[in-house]
């Protein structure tokens, strides 16, 4: 632990006119090295309390899923890579990874449009009581997702709901369906409420970036004749493209995190594992099934899925930036 | 210049927050013996453990009970286990999510405690084998490897089987069907009334369901072959009976089960016994108090009724859940322990415990019960009726298999006509396979 190899930078150690410049040449320098000590020290806890929280817990799910444990006793046999040629034969683990990329694609496809939609409705056309509409479309977002899931409890609710409900009030009955008890259903219902919470939060993002854009721009190409839609695809898109960029990844952890903890209050998965999603069996696994291990190798996957298609996505969405 | 200060106190202000919160720890270093008692929280409340850990401390001053309640026991005291720090004894029953005394029992991490069963209870003349009803210890439930070693120490027991509404039977000059040709009549006579014969709250509740039907169809021993993973024990005709039983039992499923069969929504199953528009549910004693502040339809009274026979005159089963208490190897103060639970079963424990309604498996104990509860109870004293306790044996974990997911969640493919019998059959007869080869 020494900083006195770190040279003092060029710009603060120019010599000062002055009666001993090189004794307080000095002085500084062997200030700025104390302090660096002392910085350094200071952020020793939480360095450490990262690397014991963050970095240990992530490579132990590695080292964890070469494992057969049950997650309390000593007895941890090395089975080596076992745990992952049992995933690629377990008919559920399957069913789960595709309801993942089900979900994944779906709600980022849709709350994306959606929230490009929206976002460019309101900052462009000047809808009166714009922020109105913001607000309300924003308050999902800060739920909780227990009070979400009840909410959607409710509106799904076969008898009383207010989906079924209304469809009777309409005289369209034919069309009423057990939301939450469908096996081909089960999985569309998680992802509208999923949509529901993290629509409010892109549109957000959205029209902040697009605010940013100057007027002329959209005044020239009005000039020119085009319309609000050549417009959005032609002005606003490019310069918000960086913005989306990020977007996407949030999309990816967002499906994978998300979807958790709405299957875990709103189905436990079920009916019989139609909306199990990764994290929710390799919780099951891990905890209820007391296979320890093998949860973690499902846990390696979800990583370098996730890892993976956030990679893609990026390379596949790499642009020159634009600048305005 | 200025800026230097601030950066030099932000890092003082981190380190010492992170440091902060790192204080703490306990000693009770007074000599005293510390006995960690963590308890679940549950439908009987939290009142008679604080009773009972009063009542035991003014016997035992040389001894400091610390204990932990709970409804989310398990989430607290599992952290502290994984690090080796254990409490001395656990109240939890099985059969919960967590699965925390399962994944225990598959460790081969509990205290024996067969001793127990001889130690005198503290304070008095008998010992606890003695003081307990017959037949149940020795069973898969204490006796989780199948042999003659006790790890769980029955706790509390209540019956759990078909749960009905008298009142609605009394109205409509019904009889509780005693077969199950009956049952289905029943089934369409209702139907023709609007009312449907059969619901579940979750699938998981089928589990006394289908331990009982096991055990009608194919007598006790196999039943135990068939929660012993016995091979091939799911092919066998008596196997496909049951699937078959129930299958049909699933088409006179009110059309709301499968919908509400979820964590957020199972009370609506409950709420439709309680509006008449189901007859049966599988169910224990706690629904009456889960269920006590739902509206209900006028006169409504809880009964239970064991399932139907399978044929006139055939013998009927009960499957009795059964709370448990156990010590764990990595305990510190065993022998207080296994004082503590002993004591457990005194006259002055057990009615502390039974004013809570939490009913101990002690002989003559049904005989002071409250009025609400007590119809349950008295099923045990019918002849043809026979008390069914246990349940699936415990094997090393098997990566991806959940005997019990496949048994119970089943039957919401069955409703909605996702799976068929047959696949159920097969996936069972896997499913049993590999938790054979791994109990070996």
């Amino acid at each position: 632990m020494t900083t006195t190899l770190t040279p003092p930078t060029p710009g603060a150690s120019k010599p000062a006119p002055g009666r001993s410049p090189t004794s307080r040449r000095g002085t500084a320098a062997r200030g700025r090295r104390g302090d660096g000590r002392f910085v350094a020290i200071c952020l020793l806890p939480a360095l450490a309390l990262f690397a014991l929280f963050m970095i240990w817990p992530t490579v132990s799910v590695f080292r964890m899923s070469l494992y057969t444990w049950s997650g309390f006793s000593a007895q941890m046999r090395f089975v080596g890579l076992d745990n992952f040629s049992k995933l690629i034969d377990d008919e559920q683990f399957l069913r789960a990874f595709q309801n993942t990329v089900a979900l994944l694609v779906v709600v980022t496809v849709v709350t994306m449009g959606m929230g490009l939609f929206l976002a460019a409705v309101m900052t462009r056309q000047k809808l009166r009581g714009h922020t109105f509409y913001r607000f309300v479309l924003y308050i999902p977002n800060v739920l909780s997702v227990v009070v979400i899931a009840a909410i959607f409890s409710a509106v799904y609710d076969q008898e009383n709901g207010l989906l079924n409900g209304t469809l009777r009030a309409l005289s369209l009955d034919g069309l009423q369906q057990v939301w939450l008890g469908d096996q081909k259903l089960v999985l569309y219902s998680v992802a509208i409420a999923m949509l529901w919470q993290s629509l409010g939060y892109y549109m957000v993002i959205y029209m902040s970036s697009m605010a940013s854009i100057p007027e002329e721009l959209y005044e020239a190409s009005a000039l020119d004749g085009a319309a609000a839609t050549r417009q959005f695809f032609a002005v606003t898109l490019p310069l918000i493209w960086q913005n989306l960029r990020t977007t996407l990844t949030f999309f990816i952890l967002s499906a994978v995190n998300l979807s958790f903890v709405l299957v875990r209050a709103m189905t436990g998965g079920g009916p019989d594992g139609a909306s199990e999603v990764l994290l929710s069996y390799m919780y099951k696994q891990a905890y209820t099934n007391s296979a320890y291990g093998y949860g973690m190798a499902i846990g390696v996957v979800i990583f370098a899925f996730s890892f993976l298609v956030s990679l893609l996505v990026s390379r596949a969405t790499r642009r020159e930036p634009l600048q305005f | 210049m200025l800026r230097k200060p601030i950066v030099l106190a932000v890092a003082a202000a981190t380190a010492i927050s992170l440091l902060a919160g790192c204080s703490g720890g306990d000693d009770s270093a007074d000599g005293k013996k510390t006995l960690k008692v963590a308890a679940f929280e549950g439908g009987y409340g939290r009142d008679m453990y604080l009773q009972v850990v009063e009542a035991y401390r003014a016997k035992h001053p040389d001894v400091d009970v610390q204990l932990q309640l709970s409804k989310t026991l398990e989430d607290e005291i599992s952290p502290n286990m994984k690090a080796g720090k254990f409490p001395d004894v656990v109240v939890l029953p099985q059969g919960r999510k967590a699965a925390l005394a399962e994944t225990l029992v598959k460790d081969k991490a509990l205290e024996d405690l067969t001793g127990v069963l001889d130690m005198t209870v503290p304070g008095e003349q008998s010992t606890v084998r003695s003081k307990l009803a017959d037949g149940i210890v020795g069973n898969l439930n204490t006796n989780p490897y199948n042999d003659d070693k006790t790890y769980l120490m029955p706790m509390y027991y209540a019956p759990t089987g078909l749960v009905y509404n008298k009142a609605l039977f009394a109205q409509k000059g019904w009889q509780v069907p005693t077969t199950w040709d009956d049952m289905f009549k029943l089934g369409d006579a209702a139907k023709a009334e609007g009312i449907a014969l059969f619901t579940y709250p979750t699938a998981g509740y089928l589990d006394s369901f289908f331990f009982a039907l096991l055990a009608d169809v194919g007598g006790e021993q196999f039943y135990k072959d068939a929660m012993t993973y016995s091979e091939g024990v799911w092919k066998t005709p008596q196997a496909r009976q049951v699937l078959d039983i129930t299958a049909k039992l699933l088409t006179y499923a009110s059309k709301t089960t499968v919908g509400y069969a979820n964590e957020q929504d199972f009370t609506k199953n409950q709420q439709s016994l309680l509006d008449n528009k189901t007859l049966f549910m599988p169910n224990g004693t706690w629904v009456v108090g889960e269920m006590k502040d739902a509206p209900r339809a006028t006169g409504f009274e809880w009964a239970m009724a064991p399932l139907p026979a399978v044929s006139a005159g055939g013998k009927r089963y009960l499957t009795t859940i059964v709370e448990s208490v156990w010590v764990p190897s990595g305990a510190q103060n065993k022998d207080a322990a296994k004082d503590f639970v002993a004591y457990l079963y005194s006259d002055e424990a057990a009615g502390i415990f039974a004013k809570a309604n939490a009913i101990q498996p002690i002989k003559g104990k049904a005989a002071t019960l409250a009025a609400e509860i007590a119809p349950f109870y008295q099923l045990y004293e019918d002849p043809t009726i026979t008390a069914l306790v246990g349940g699936f044996a415990s094997t090393a974990p098997v990566e991806g298999v959940n005997i019990k997911g496949t048994l119970f969640d089943t039957a919401n493919s069955i409703i909605s006509g996702d799976k068929t019998v047959d696949q159920w059959q097969t996936a069972l007869n896997d499913a049993s396979e590999k938790l054979r080869q791994a109990g070996k």
